[in-house]
């Protein structure tokens, strides 16, 4: 992946997180990944087009999910329902929308699919050929994993 | 044929005998060894080189092979080459029948797998490897260079086998053909043909011997400590500079003890010009070698970048030998903090060699390249070792590099440049490297170690 484009969705997921989180947030060790990885639970997916073809993908696990989305909407939420997987997906949206805009100031056109939830058990999320950058974010309300996966059209 | 597959057992045991070791003794287990019987002696082969037990028979005869060659047998699906170890080593065995079975262990080296019958496979012992002791040369039924080192384990004394020697094809005297001949289990008989008579000469020159075994414990080290693997790539070198270390060192110990003492060792590796511009004599030289290319496109993939220097350097060496041609440099490295400066890297102007001015232009904190040339390169933190997204390339540019990837992965990115190189393509390694490939023309230049990939 190419290293303009890891800071953009770094300091976008951070940005994004502490607006509508609050309290700390921290980032891990950056590192890449390319077999096949099991989803913690709670997997949010944008696919991104243009001038490269990818993918951004957020992972959580149920607990954090429902903390996250009952951060956002200011009220208890204790089951998977639509509002929660529409404000994990909300949360993905602006997250990858604010990475994007600040690649665009960088001179890199992409364009963004509507964002896709999928939760489950025994999940595993595996593309072969893709290497993806994996961005471990630590919340005051559970972890999220960023796993972006960005290659050059050829 | 029959097999019987005991690798579970294996697992129990070798749990059964690490907690024996370590009531036995407090240190740290680090080391495991498969132990077998030849001949009522007790042995052990590094468990890393063991795929699985098993006990199998009716082998298939191979005429013409060597004695201790006992024949051919298919391991579901893999026809291995099965080795007496007992004929190799000229100890006693008594012929079982036609019907019977014999303990067979399965060895993993290079990649390579074959079947060695042993009388008897007994358990998994872990020890401490820093508890193994040198071989001595009046050990018997085995040349010292086959043997790794004896431990006492339980009050038996265990002699461990160094199978990469025993079993390794010969590198040095067809470096080109080590690829196809371990692809082949059939062509192992007549490589291995002469070693029982080294095998019989049991009181070899001591000091040969010795040396050898320092000579490998370089080798271990400088992977234990840098990541940096001796194989054909860089074997020329590795002989030299021991040799070298040898005359500098004297009376010393030669062995690397530290990590200050690896990167001794490997001083007069590196390229010239690493983590710096190239100088413009260094850039002639190339741009004389390098072909012409008729192709409007030239791409080119350059792994381990490292700070990006050489990759502007390649970028405008390019730019001057084919001034017509598009320019697409693929940089990449792993190393994410010293890949991320380099898309804004700036110089300061007397740190920069003269022909460089023409590409490059003043800003606020110092001389940067022209855009042209950075929207050449696009540098990717990327690890060659997961799946390469590059287009078909007409040049690799990947020195020093290589050589510090495991041997297994070292033949994974060679044969990878291999793939994505074009026809009559480049590839120009560390001057200390060597393209161990078939299929690749050498031209040689002193101080450049460049390839022409055949047509």
């Amino acid at each position: 992946m190419r290293v303009e484009y890891i800071n953009p969705f770094v300091e976008a997921a951070f940005n994004v997180m502490k607006e509508v989180l609050g309290g700390d947030v921290r980032r891990g060790e950056l590192y890449l990944k390319s077999t096949s990885m099991p989803v913690m639970g709670v997997a949010a997916i944008v696919g991104l087009a243009g001038g490269v073809e990818g993918r951004v993908l957020f992972d959580m696990d149920k607990v954090s999910a429902l903390s996250i989305a009952s951060a956002m909407n200011g009220e208890d939420l204790t089951v998977m329902d639509d509002l929660v997987k529409a404000t994990i997906t909300e949360l993905a949206n602006m997250i990858t929308a604010q990475a994007v805009t600040k690649l665009h100031e960088l001179g890199f056109q992409f364009d963004l699919t509507p964002p896709a939830i999928f939760t489950g058990d025994n999940m595993e999320v595996s593309n072969q050929d893709v290497e993806a950058l994996i961005v471990p974010m630590e919340t005051a309300h559970g972890k999220v994993e960023i796993n972006v996966a960005i290659r050059e059209r050829a | 044929m029959s097999t019987q597959n005991t690798g579970t057992s294996a697992d129990s045991k070798a749990e059964s005998g690490q907690q024996e070791e370590k009531r036995e003794r407090g240190d740290k287990i680090d080391y495991k060894m498969v132990t077998f019987s030849l001949a009522g002696k007790e042995y052990g082969i590094d468990i890393m080189n063991v795929k699985e037990i098993a006990r199998a028979g009716k082998f298939t005869y191979v005429p013409n092979a060597a004695p201790f060659v006992r024949g051919v047998y298919n391991l579901r699906g893999d026809i291995i080459s099965i080795i007496d170890l007992r004929t190799m080593f000229h100890l006693p065995s008594e012929r079982k029948g036609e019907d019977a079975l014999e303990s067979l262990l399965i060895l993993n080296v290079d990649d390579h797998v074959f079947g060695v019958i042993v009388d008897n496979i007994d358990k998994v012992v872990g020890i401490s490897s820093s508890s193994i002791q040198p071989p001595h040369p009046i050990f018997g039924d085995i040349n010292v260079k086959y043997i790794k080192g004896i431990i006492e384990n339980a009050s038996k004394l265990y002699i461990i086998l160094n199978v990469e020697k025993l079993f390794a094809p010969k590198k040095a005297e067809e470096p080109a053909s080590v690829a196809a001949a371990m692809a082949k289990p059939l062509d192992l008989p007549p490589e291995t043909a002469l070693r029982p008579f080294e095998a019989a000469q049991t009181f070899r020159d001591e000091q040969q011997a010795s040396t050898d075994v320092t000579s490998d414990f370089i080798k271990e080290t400088l992977f234990a400590f840098k990541r940096f693997a001796v194989t054909p790539v860089n074997e020329e070198w590795f002989s030299g500079r021991y040799e070298e270390w040898k005359s500098v060192r004297k009376a010393m110990d030669l062995q690397l003890k530290e990590h200050s003492e690896a990167d001794q060792f490997l001083e007069t590796f590196f390229s010239p010009h690493t983590g710096d511009l190239w100088s413009e004599d260094y850039i002639r030289q190339l741009m004389q070698m390098l072909p012409d290319i008729s192709s409007k496109n030239i791409n080119v993939w350059n792994p381990g970048c490292g700070k990006g220097y050489e990759s502007y350097s390649l970028a405008c060496l390019l730019k001057l030998r084919y001034p017509e041609a598009r320019i697409k440099i693929w940089a990449n490295d792993s190393d994410l903090l010293a890949i991320s400066m380099a898309p804004n890297m700036v110089f300061m102007m007397e740190n920069v060699p003269d022909m460089y001015k023409e590409f490059m232009i003043k800003g606020r904190n110092g001389w940067a390249f022209l855009q042209n040339i950075r929207d050449s390169i696009f540098f990717e933190f990327h690890d060659v070792l997961n799946t390469n997204p590059i287009p078909p390339v007409d040049l690799v540019l990947c020195r020093d590099t290589v050589s510090f990837l495991s041997a297994v992965d070292q033949k994974r990115l060679l044969s990878d440049f291999n793939e994505k190189t074009k026809a009559k393509g480049v590839l120009l390694l560390g001057v200390n490297e060597r393209m161990p490939m078939a299929g690749w023309q050498a031209i040689a230049i002193e101080g450049i170690s460049m390839y022409t990939k055949g047509a």
